[in-house]
C-alpha cells in the first residue's frame, strides 16, 4: 500500500499545479460528501488554530476519528489524508507552539499519520517519537516500519544523540514487531528486525503459532544476505525452534552452520530416544559420523548414524520397485538400437576402453544391489579383470565397491576372495573397493581401516594407490576418534606420513592421491595445520609443479575449506606465495571452495574477473600490468597481471582482495584492449600426447614449457568457471542465473573456458536433467574441440544421474553412435549411460538433501573433485592410468528414497519398516504466503518405501502416524497418532 | 552375402581403427546438432528458456523478494560488465560479420523463394518451388529449426533447392484482427459517474496484473472475469474502452458475432484461438461485446446453426474455467441482457463479478452533461438543470445523442452558439426515436 501511496503521492504534488485554473470545475465535481468533509476538516482546523485551548482536545478527536472511519478502495489515499494535506505545515507549526502535554502527544501523533503522504521521508516517525505512541492502522504502521529501517540506517552510532535516538527507536520497532506479530504479520516483523539488526527481540514474540513460518522465512532469507547476517538468521531460526520444543529443526540449522559441537549438545538435550534416533540418520544422512557415547543409548545411535542399515533399507525399495534383478552394461547401452550405418562398422576395436567403460557402467548400474552378472562367480570374475590390462584391472575389481556399497559384510566377503591373488592391481582394486564399500558407512570396527591401512606404506605404488584412496573415500566427513587421533594408526596421521615419505614407491600419484584423500576426510574441517603441512609439500617440490599429481594435493588443501569462508582467507594468501602460474590457481582453488554453496555474489564476481582477462603477447601485457595496478574509480577488483611473464617480472605481489561492496557495474578500467591472439595458445594437456593413448608422458619437454606457463593461467580461469557453478548452486536464483552467465562465458571466452562451461553446467544441475541444460550440452556435445565434447558428454551423465531420464537416454544413444570411432568419447557416452541408469534410476548425485537445504560436504567434494579431474582429462580420467579417479564420484551417491519406519513393539529400542501411504508431488515454494497454502503440487499417492525425483516432496496421505521429522526423505520414523483411532471411530459411529 | 560384406567393411574399418587417433584433427563430419523442429510449443522450452529471468516466488512484499530481486539485478550487472570488458577486449563484431558472409556465401544468390511441404528428418524436407515442382531437398545446418514447420516459406538455393533460410511471417491472422493496436482515446475522466463500477473493474481486472502480492498477501486467488450488464448506452463499451487505454497488459477484443463462423467448428477453434494468442501475450485481457450473440440459455435446437453457436459457447465454458489454468488472462464481457446469458457462463468461478450500469442519477446526468457540453459554446440561456431534474429515462448515450443533436441544429442554422431552444428540440427529436419502437404510446 505503502507504493501506491507514493503514487497518489506524486499525483497530489503535481495536482495544485495543474488544477488552479480549473479550481471552480474541480470543487463541483467533488461528491457532497467529499465537500462536507473537507469544510469539516477545515472548520477543525480553524478551531485548533485559534487560541482556545479547550477546543483542542475535541477537534484532535474529532479528527481522528474522520481519519480512522474513512475506508477506501486499496489504491488511493484515503480522502481525509488527501483533504489535510494543505494544512500539513500549519499542523506542523501548532504542534511546535503547543505546550507540552497529552494535547501536544495526541497532536503529534495526527502529524504522523499525515506524515505518510508527506513530501519529507522522515516526518512520520519524527512526530511518532515525539507522540504518545499507539498503534493506529495497519497501512501506517507498515508505512512506519519502512521509515524506521530508512532512519535507523541514516543515524549512525557516533554520537550521544544518536544512540539515544537508536534506543528510542528500538523501543518502536519493539512495539512495532508486537503489533505485527499479533496481526499475523510475521513476515514484516522480521523484515524489520533484520533491518534494524535486532533479531534476537524476535524470540521474545514468537508464537507457537508462528514459529514455523518466521523459521522458514529467516532460513530461506540466509542464502541471500551478506555473510556475517546470513548465520545470524540461521542461528535465531535454531533459538526459536529450540524454544517451541523442535530439536530436531533445531539440529538441521546447527548442520547448516557446521557446528559439530552445537549438534552434540542439542542431542544430549534432547529427552525422546526416537526423536535422538531421527537425528542421527539425518546426520548420517549428511555424513557427519559423530561418537555419542556420553549421551543414553548412544550405541545405538551410532548404529543408526553410521548408516550401517542403510544396505537393508534400500534392497527392500529395490525388491518393491522390482529391481533386484542385475543388469548388463549391454542391457545399459542397448547398441542394437543404436543407429548404425550400414558400412561404418562397429564398435570392436579398441576394447581397453570398453572394457573400463563397462566395468564402471556395470559397477553404477548395480550400484549398492549386492548382485551383478559379471563378478558374483570368482572365476568368472577373475576371468573378467584379466580382459583389462594393469590399471584397467585396477579399476575392474575397484567396481566390486559399487556393487557392494554399503553392505561390509557381503562386501567383505565377496572381496576377500581377490585379497589373497597374485595380481598387484587386482589387490589394488579390491583395497580401493573395500573403501567404496565403507565410504558414507561408519562401521563400528572399522574394516577398512584395519585393511587398508596396511598396505599404503606398502613398497609397491599399485597398492598404496588403491589403499590410498580407499580410505579417502572411506573416511570422508568422518570425525571419529579412530580417524583424528594424533597418534600412530590415526587415519590422518598415517595419511600424512604417507605425504612426507621419501621411498621409491611413493610416487607423485601416491602423494597427489594422500593429499586428496586427507582433504576428502578433513573436507571443511579449515584445520590450518593439516593445509600447512600439505603446503609445504608443494612447497618444497616448487620446481616440479607441472605435475598433474600436484593438482590433487591442491584439490585436498582446497577440500579441507569446502565451505569454511572468510576462515579460509590467510590460507589463500599463504598459498600464493607458490610459484606464480600454480600459486594462483590453487589460490582460486581454496577460495572458491571455501565460498560453495554460499551463493556470494562477490566472490562470482572476482571469478567473473578472472575469466575476463584474455591471453596477450608479453609485451601488451607488461603495459597492462603497469596501468592495471591502478584501477580508477576505486573499484575492487583484484586484478592480477593476465601473463605469467609479465607477473615474474614485475615481482607480483598478491594484491589485497576487495572489500564486501556490492558489485556494481564498473565501467571498463583496464586501458589496454589489444585483441588476443584468440585460440592460439593451448592447454598444455589439449595437446595430442594424451590422445594417443601413451598415458601420461614427461611433460618438461623444454620446447614446450613456454607454453605451458602461458597456458597455466588458463587453469585459473578453468577452476573459476567451476568456481561459479559451486558458489552459485547455493540458492535457486542464483543458479538459475548462473546458466545465463555460462552462456556468455562460452560465448566470449578462451577455449579453457569452453571446456570449463559443460562441466560447471552439470555441477550446477547435478541428477537434475532439465531441458534447457539438456539441449545446451547437447549442443556442446557435438562442439568441433573435442575437449568441450568429451566434458559435455560427462556432464550430461552428471545431470542425468540416478534418473533414467528417457529423453537423455536417446540424446546418449544418438551421440554412441555419432562417436562410434572415438574411443573416448565413446567411452565418456558410456559412462554417462552408466551414471544414467545409476542404481536403475534409485540413486543420485544430488549434494543437497532435506528439502534442499542442507549441502553434503563429502558429496561436494566428490562432485567437484571429478568436475576438477575432468578439467585435466587427458592426464587423469581418460588416460590408461588414472581412470580409477572417478571413483571418487562414490561419496555423493546417496539413494532417493523414502522409508518409513517405526519403533518395533517387540523389540524396543529397535526400528521396523512400516508400509504408509504418502502423496508424492512437486515441492511448492511456501515462504511468506498466507495461511496454510499446499506444500506439493500434482502429486500422487504411493506406499511406502517410495522413490522421490528432484524437487519432490513427500506429506504422509492421512493421519494415521505421525512423523518425526517434517521433511519426508531418507529414512523417517513415524509413531502412531493416538487421536486417529478415535476420530475414525467417531466418523464411523456418524 | 550381405554378410560377407558388412564383415569386410568392418574388418576395413578395423585396420584404420589403429590410425583413428591421429586423424582426429582432420576435418571429420559433423552431425546437425540434434533438433527440434515446429514453432507450435510452449514458450518454456528450448535453449531461449535459459536466458528468461527467473521467478521470484513470495509475490508478497517482503525483504525475501528484495532479496531475490536485488540477486537477479546483482547478476545483470556482472554480465553487463562480463560482456562490456568482452566486447572491449575482443571484439565479436568482426567475427560475426566474418560469419555471416560465410552464411551468405553458403545461401548464394540469388534466392529462391518456396514453401516447405514436409519435413523428412533433421536433414532433409520436401519443398515446393513457386513453378509448382516439388524437390527432395537437404535443409542446411544454419538454419534455424525451430522456426521451421510445413507451410512456412523458405528460402532456396537457386541451384540446389536446399532450404537456406526461413523467412518469417510472424503477423498471424487471427491475432492482427483482434489485438488492439492503438490504444482508444477514452481514458476514466471521459467517464461521467460510475464511480462503483470503475473502481469495481479495476479491482477485478487491473490490480491483479499491476499488483499481484496484494491478492497473495490476502491469501485469495484475483478474480478471473467480469460482466458488465446493463440497459443500452450506460457506458459499458466506454469503461472497456477506458481500461484499454490504461492498462500495459494486450487488449484484445471481439464481438460475440464474430463468432459465428459459416464452417462447423470454425466457431470454437477461434475461441481457443483466441484464448492461445491471450495466454502467448500475457498478461492481457480479454473483452468479449454483446456476449448474448453467443451465450444465450441453451436449448433443445433442431437447426445446425443454433446448436454451433451453442457449441462455441461450451468451448468459450471451458476455456474460461477448464481444465488448463490460464494464467494472467483477464476477461471482460458486457452485455445488454444478462438474464437472457446461459447461467454456467455466468456462474463464479468463470465470471466473478457482476458489474451493473444502472441508468443515470441526476448527479451522473450533471457530470455527463458536463463532459459532453465542455467543449460546446453555450447561450447563456442555457439551463440544463432542466433536462437533469426531468423525470425522463436518459441514459449516458441518450444524453450525448442530444448535445449531438442539439449542436447539428444550431449548425443548421448557421449559429455558433446552442440556444436553449435547440436542446430542447434535439431532447424531444432523441426521445421520439427511443419511443419510436413502441407502439403502446400510440394507444395512451
Amino acid at each position: 500500500m505503502v507504493t501506491s501511496t507514493a503514487a497518489n503521492e506524486k499525483e497530489n504534488i503535481e495536482e495544485p499545479k495543474a488544477k488552479k485554473p480549473l479550481k471552480e470545475e474541480k470543487k463541483d465535481e467533488m461528491t457532497e460528501e467529499d465537500k462536507k468533509l473537507e469544510e469539516d476538516l477545515g472548520m477543525l482546523m480553524q478551531r485548533l488554530s485559534e487560541k482556545d485551548e479547550s477546543l483542542w482536545k475535541p477537534s484532535l478527536d474529532a479528527m481522528r476519528n474522520l481519519i480512522r472511519a474513512s475506508t477506501t478502495s486499496m489504491t488511493s489515499v484515503p480522502k481525509p489524508l488527501k483533504f489535510m494535506r494543505p494544512h500539513y505545515a500549519k499542523m506542523k507549526e501548532l504542534h511546535g507552539a503547543m505546550p507540552e502535554g497529552p494535547v501536544k502527544k495526541e497532536c503529534a501523533d495526527l502529524i504522523s499519520v499525515l506524515g505518510m503522504t508527506s513530501d519529507e521521508k522522515s516526518d512520520c516517525i519524527k512526530y511518532r517519537l515525539f507522540g504518545s505512541q499507539e498503534p493506529i492502522g495497519f497501512g501506517y504502521v507498515r508505512h512506519l516500519a519502512m521509515e524506521l529501517s530508512d532512519y535507523w540506517k541514516s543515524s549512525g552510532v557516533d554520537t550521544e544523540e544518536a544512540k539515544k535516538r537508536r534506543v528510542e527507536l528500538e523501543k518502536l520497532a519493539h512495539e512495532i514487531v508486537k503489533h505485527h506479530m499479533k496481526h499475523n504479520a510475521e513476515v514484516e516483523a522480521c523484515d524489520l528486525l533484520i533491518e534494524v539488526e535486532r533479531l534476537d527481540m524476535l524470540v521474545e514474540f514468537v508464537e507457537e503459532v508462528d514459529h514455523q513460518r518466521v523459521c522458514h522465512y529467516l532460513i530461506s532469507c540466509s542464502p541471500l544476505t551478506p555473510d556475517p547476517d546470513n548465520s545470524t538468521l540461521i542461528q535465531t531460526a535454531k533459538t526459536l525452534y529450540l524454544k517451541f520444543g523442535k530439536p530436531l529443526e533445531a539440529v538441521r540449522c546447527a548442520v547448516m552452520l557446521n557446528d559439530p559441537e552445537e549438534i552434540k549438545r542439542i542431542v544430549a538435550l534432547t529427552n525422546d530416544p526416537t526423536l535422538r534416533l531421527q537425528m542421527a540418520i539425518i546426520l548420517g544422512r549428511h555424513q557427519i559420523f559423530l561418537d555419542f557415547e556420553k549421551i543414553e543409548s548412544g550405541n545405538q545411535l551410532a548404529d543408526m548414524n553410521s548408516n550401517s542399515h542403510l544396505f537393508e533399507y534400500f534392497h527392500s525399495l529395490a525388491r518393491e520397485l522390482d529391481i533386484m534383478e542385475p543388469k548388463t552394461p549391454e542391457g545399459i547401452y542397448k547398441s542394437h538400437l543404436e543407429h548404425t550405418r550400414p558400412f561404418g562398422g562397429t564398435s570392436t576395436h579398441d576394447s581397453t576402453r570398453m572394457n573400463i567403460a563397462a566395468a564402471f557402467v556395470n559397477g553404477f548400474v548395480n550400484c549398492g544391489f549386492g548382485v551383478d552378472k559379471m563378478m558374483a562367480d570368482q572365476d568368472e570374475a577373475s576371468r573378467w579383470f584379466y580382459k583389462n590390462k594393469e590399471y584397467g584391472m585396477l579399476s575392474a575389481a575397484a567396481s566390486q565397491g559399487l556393487v557392494w556399497r554399503w553392505d561390509i559384510d557381503a562386501g567383505l566377503t565377496q572381496c576377500d576372495r581377490f585379497l589373497y591373488v597374485n595380481e598387484d592391481y587386482i589387490k589394488s582394486g579390491t583395497l580401493l573397493a573395500i573403501g567404496i564399500i565403507s565410504s558414507g558407512v561408519q562401521d563400528a570396527c572399522d574394516p577398512a581401516s584395519a585393511l587398508l591401512l596396511d598396505h599404503i606404506h606398502s613398497d609397491r605404488s599399485v597398492m598404496r594407490v588403491g589403499s590410498i584412496l580407499g580410505l579417502g573415500l572411506a573416511y570422508a566427513n568422518s570425525k571419529r576418534e579412530t580417524v583424528v587421533k594424533n597418534e600412530d594408526g590415526g587415519i590422518i596421521v598415517e595419511l600424512k606420513k604417507v605425504l612426507s615419505d621419501n621411498k621409491p614407491s611413493a610416487t607423485t600419484e601416491v602423494k597427489g592421491l594422500a593429499g586428496l584423500s586427507l582433504g576428502m576426510i578433513m573436507v571443511g574441517t579449515a584445520d590450518h595445520a593439516t593445509a600447512a603441512e600439505m603446503l609445504q609439500y608443494l612447497m618444497e617440490k616448487s620446481d616440479d609443479l607441472s605435475d598433474h599429481n600436484m593438482r590433487m594435493v591442491a584439490l585436498g588443501i582446497a577440500l579441507i575449506f569446502l565451505g569454511t569462508q572468510e576462515k579460509s582467507e590467510v590460507f589463500v594468501e599463504s598459498v600464493r606465495a607458490l610459484p606464480e602460474p600454480f600459486g594462483s590457481m590453487v589460490a582460486t582453488l581454496v577460495d572458491v571452495c571455501a565460498y560453495a554453496g554460499s551463493g556470494n555474489v562477490l566472490k562470482i564476481q572476482q571469478l567473473l574477473h578472472i575469466c575476463s582477462e584474455h591471453y596477450e603477447t608479453p609485451t601488451d601485457s607488461k603495459n597492462k600490468s603497469k596501468k592495471g595496478s591502478a584501477p580508477p574509480g576505486g573499484s575492487t577488483r583484484t586484478e592480477r597481471p593476465t601473463n605469467n611473464l609479465a607477473a615474474s617480472l614485475a615481482g607480483q605481489t598478491p594484491n589485497p582482495s576487495g572489500g564486501p561492496t556490492p558489485p556494481r557495474v564498473q565501467i571498463p578500467t583496464s586501458p589496454v584492449s589489444t585483441p588476443s591472439v584468440g585460440g592460439v595458445p593451448l592447454l598444455a594437456s589439449a595437446l595430442p600426447d594424451g590422445l594417443g593413448g601413451l598415458g601420461i608422458t614427461d611433460q618438461k619437454k623444454d620446447d614446450k614449457k613456454k607454453e605451458e606457463t602461458r597456458a597455466d593461467l588458463s587453469s585459473q580461469q578453468a577452476v573459476a568457471v567451476l568456481g561459479i557453478a559451486i558458489i552459485a548452486m547455493g540458492e535457486e536464483v542464483g543458479t538459475q542465473m548462473a546458466l545465463r552467465m555460462f552462456s556468455h562465458l562460452f560465448r566470449y571466452g578462451e577455449p579453457v573456458i569452453r571446456r570449463a562451461v559443460p562441466l560447471a553446467l552439470g555441477l550446477i544441475s547435478v541428477s537434475n536433467p532439465q531441458l534447457t541444460i539438456l539441449e545446451t550440452l547437447g549442443k556442446f556435445s557435438h562442439d568441433s574441440d573435442s575437449e568441450t565434447a568429451h566434458n559435455a558428454i560427462f556432464a550430461m551423465g552428471l545431470i542425468g544421474a540416478g534418473t533414467n531420464n528417457a529423453r537423455l537416454v536417446t540424446m546418449l544413444r544418438q551421440l554412441a553412435s555419432f562417436h562410434n570411432k572415438d574411443p573416448y568419447s565413446l567411452m565418456l557416452v558410456r559412462l554417462a549411460q552408466g551414471l544414467t541408469h545409476l542404481g536403475k534410476g534409485t540413486l543420485t548425485l544430488n549434494p543437497w538433501h532435506s528439502d534442499r537445504q542442507l549441502l553434503c560436504p563429502s558429496a561436494v567434494a566428490a562432485l567437484f573433485s571429478t568436475c576438477f579431474f575432468f578439467l585435466d582429462a587427458n592426464n587423469t580420467v581418460l588416460s590408461n592410468r588414472q581412470h580409477y579417479l572417478l571413483y571418487v564420484l562414490v561419496s555423493a551417491m546417496q539413494p532417493r528414497m523414502l522409508v518409513t519406519l517405526m519403533e518395533d513393539e517387540k523389540r524396543p529400542g529397535h526400528l521396523k519398516q512400516i508400509p504408509v501411504t504418502v502423496r508424492v508431488g512437486q515441492a511448492v515454494d511456501v515462504v511468506a504466503q498466507a495461511g496454510k497454502p499446499k506444500t506439493i503440487t500434482g502429486f500422487q499417492t504411493h506406499t511406502t518405501p517410495v522413490l522421490l525425483a528432484f524437487g519432490e516432496r513427500a506429506e504422509l496421505a492421512n493421519e494415521e502416524y505421525i512423523s518425526y521429522t517434517p521433511h519426508l526423505e531418507g529414512l523417517v520414523i513415524l509413531r502412531k497418532n493416538p487421536e486417529y483411532e478415535a476420530m475414525q471411530q467417531a466418523t464411523s459411529k456418524k | 552375402m550381405g554378410q560377407q560384406q558388412s564383415g569386410g567393411g568392418r574388418r576395413g574399418d578395423n585396420d584404420r581403427g589403429g590410425g583413428d587417433a591421429d586423424k582426429e584433427k582432420k576435418k571429420k563430419y559433423e552431425a546437425p546438432i540434434p533438433s527440434r523442429i515446429g514453432r507450435r510449443k510452449k514458450a518454456s522450452k528450448g535453449p531461449d528458456a535459459a536466458n528468461k529471468l527467473p521467478t521470484v516466488t513470495p509475490h508478497a512484499r517482503c525483504r525475501l523478494k528484495t532479496l531475490k530481486m536485488e540477486r537477479i539485478k546483482d547478476y545483470l550487472l556482472m554480465e553487463q560488465e562480463f560482456i562490456q570488458n568482452q566486447e572491449r577486449l575482443k571484439p565479436q563484431e568482426e567475427r560475426q560479420e566474418e560469419e555471416r558472409t560465410k552464411v551468405d556465401e553458403l545461401r548464394g544468390t540469388p534466392m529462391a523463394v518456396g514453401s516447405l511441404e514436409e519435413i523428412i528428418d533433421d536433414q532433409h524436407a520436401i519443398v515446393s518451388t513457386n513453378v509448382g515442382s516439388e524437390h527432395y531437398v537437404n535443409i542446411m545446418s544454419f538454419v534455424d529449426k525451430e522456426q521451421l514447420e510445413p507451410g512456412c516459406s523458405v528460402l532456396l538455393n537457386h541451384k540446389t533447392h536446399a532450404v537456406v533460410g526461413v523467412l518469417s511471417d510472424d503477423t498471424d491472422p487471427m491475432v492482427s484482427v483482434m489485438k488492439l493496436e492503438k490504444a482508444p482515446q477514452e481514458t476514466y475522466a471521459d467517464v461521467g459517474g460510475l464511480d462503483q463500477q470503475i473502481q469495481e473493474i479495476k479491482e477485478a481486472v487491473e490490480l491483479p496484473l499491476t499488483h499481484p502480492e496484494y491478492y497473495e498477501e490476502m491469501g485469495i486467488k484475483p478474480p478471473k472475469g467480469v460482466i458488465l450488464y446493463g440497459s443500452p448506452g450506460t457506458g459499458k463499451t466506454l469503461l472497456a474502452k477506458a481500461v484499454a487505454n490504461q492498462t500495459s497488459a494486450t487488449f484484445l477484443r471481439i464481438v460475440g458475432s464474430e463468432l459465428i463462423q459459416k464452417y462447423l467448428g470454425d466457431g470454437p477453434k477461434m475461441v481457443r484461438e483466441l484464448f492461445r494468442v491471450a495466454e502467448e501475450h500475457a498478461p492481457s485481457i480479454v473483452f468479449i461485446d454483446e456476449i448474448d450473440a453467443v451465450g444465450t440459455k441453451r436449448y433443445d435446437s433442431n437447426s445446425g446453426g443454433e446448436r454451433e453457436i451453442q457449441r462455441t459457447m461450451l468451448e468459450l465454458l471451458n476455456q474460461l474455467d477448464g481444465f488448463d489454468s490460464r494464467g494472467d488472462v483477464k476477461v471482460l464481457m458486457a452485455t445488454n441482457r444478462i438474464e437472457s446469458l446461459d447461467p454456467a457462463l455466468i456462474r463464479p468461478g468463470r465470471i466473478d463479478r457482476k458489474i451493473e450500469f444502472p441508468l443515470p442519477d441526476e448527479k451522473t446526468k450533471r457530470r455527463i452533461f458536463q463532459i459532453h457540453t465542455s467543449r460546446m459554446t453555450l447561450c447563456n440561456d442555457v439551463n440544463l438543470e432542466e433536462f437533469i431534474t426531468a423525470k425522463d429515462e436518459l441514459s449516458g448515450a441518450d444524453i450525448k445523442a442530444m448535445c449531438t443533436e442539439a449542436g447539428l441544429l444550431a449548425l443548421r442554422e448557421r449559429r455558433m452558439r446552442v440556444t436553449m431552444d435547440d436542446f430542447q428540440k434535439a431532447k424531444e427529436n432523441v426521445l421520439y426515436r427511443k419511443k419510436e419502437g413502441a407502439p403502446e404510446a400510440l394507444y395512451l
